[in-house]
């Protein structure tokens, strides 16, 4: 079967690589600066054939390149992984001004938080015009949530009140949020040193 | 100590008081339930004595006003219906005691020194502010998102609360919150304001505790 990215799977590949080249730059010139690496990891991925199939399907759309490309914007993701709730908003602001990049759709669920406790920064890039990339920015303690409840969304058979995980993962969540406030605080003050504390 | 004594029967209120003061009290006596309330709310006192029926406005509904307000002083309730409904009622619309009429004035004195001299403190599991609230059962600080608290961070939103819109000093602060951490000072109150501060702003609350380092500290609706 013919891919469904057509011709164009090398092309995406080269503009997830331009994306990681400049997350490395900022990540050099953040510690540069501050001493510390902003962040902790950063993965790409092109969606596989399977995944862009079954999406198209979801969404009622064609299986076709227009879709995998045009439609849909995650054929290219990008997760950032930061230490601190501050240095995901930074690599938000250093990516919504790179060259040839424009941010087409932006969704802060760090501020605004899912119901469900899920926390991230998401942003859609359009690259040179035409291609779309999905970048979720989050810290490790979002991340490492994220990882769980996923777990819960795809496992088949939940042992245990399935009401009461939902609710207590929503529980972590808050609890992990609070954490993450609390350990920017203790940085902040660090940086600010004798002035504060 | 200093009582309120809301009683409208003439003869009975000063009965009560001069024996208040006498076991050395300092008590305000009103004959209506509105100047026990208007009292209530611009003084404070270590506990309240409230007859039921009251001219103007009966005891249970200053309690209850009083209580909507999150004052959390002890209240006995004085009543002449003995029902059962009337004595739950009382209890359950925040009543420390009660005390039905007639009674014995030692009685009464002793229930009065049984009341002030509680430590625990009257309070609500579920409190209020501007556009937050604070839930003492599972520490959750909420707006349009929500955070759970630590439980130091959760005592320390719970006496602004209890006090809003008041400059709370840093000493009052180490007083009632860090008694029991006598290494605590300053620069952890500071540190604590911080936290909820950003705890505040993270749950997109439009609340506030302005003050400086070693200063006074005010919630307040907006930051």
């Amino acid at each position: 079967m013919e891919s469904i990215y057509g011709e164009h799977r090398a092309e995406l590949e080269e503009v997830m690589r331009r994306l990681l080249a400049y997350i490395e730059k900022v990540r050099g010139e953040m510690e540069e600066t501050s001493g510390m690496d902003p962040v902790e990891h950063c993965l790409g991925r092109i969606k596989s054939e399977e995944s862009m199939r079954e999406k198209c399907r979801r969404k009622g759309l064609p299986e076709s390149e227009e879709s995998a490309l045009s439609l849909i914007h995650d054929a290219i993701g990008i997760r950032v992984v930061c230490a601190f709730l501050d240095d995901v908003y930074a690599i938000r602001d250093y990516l919504s001004k790179l060259p040839h990049c424009e941010t087409v759709e932006e969704k802060d669920y760090i501020r605004h938080a899912k119901p469900n406790g899920y926390r991230s920064y998401h942003m859609i890039l359009r690259v040179d015009g035409k291609w779309y990339a999905e970048i979720q920015l989050r810290t490790i303690s979002q991340d490492t949530w994220a990882a769980l409840e996923h777990h819960l969304n795809y496992k088949k058979e939940i042992n245990g009140n399935k009401d009461l995980i939902v609710k207590e993962l929503k529980r972590c969540a808050e609890e992990l949020a609070s954490t993450d406030v609390s350990m920017q605080t203790i940085r902040d003050m660090m940086n600010q040193g004798h002035d504060t504390l | 100590m200093k009582l309120l004594l809301a009683e409208d029967t003439t003869d009975l209120n000063r009965v009560v008081t001069v024996m208040l003061e006498h076991a050395g009290f300092d008590v305000d006596s009103v004959v209506d339930g509105e100047e026990a309330l208007t009292h209530i709310l611009q003084n404070g006192y270590d506990g309240v004595i409230l007859d039921i029926m009251m001219p103007k406005m009966d005891g249970l509904s200053v309690l209850t006003q009083m209580r909507e307000k999150n004052i959390i002083v002890p209240v006995l309730l004085l009543t002449a219906k003995a029902e059962v409904d009337d004595r739950v009622a009382g209890l359950d619309a925040g009543a420390d005691d009660y005390l039905p009429k007639p009674f014995a004035m030692k009685e009464l004195l002793a229930r009065v020194k049984a009341m002030t001299r509680r430590r625990t403190k009257y309070s609500t599991d579920y409190l209020t502010f501007a556009d937050f609230s604070l839930n003492a059962d599972t520490l959750a600080l909420e707006s349009e998102n929500s955070v759970r608290l630590s439980l130091r961070e959760f005592e320390l939103l719970q006496i602004f609360v209890l006090n809003p819109e008041k400059e709370l000093s840093t000493e009052f602060l180490l007083e009632h919150i860090w008694s029991a951490e006598p290494e605590a000072d300053a620069d952890t109150v500071w540190l604590y304001i911080n936290y909820l501060r950003r705890k505040l702003t993270s749950i997109a609350s439009a609340a506030g505790i302005p003050g400086e380092r070693g200063g006074t500290y005010r919630l307040c609706r907006e930051a």
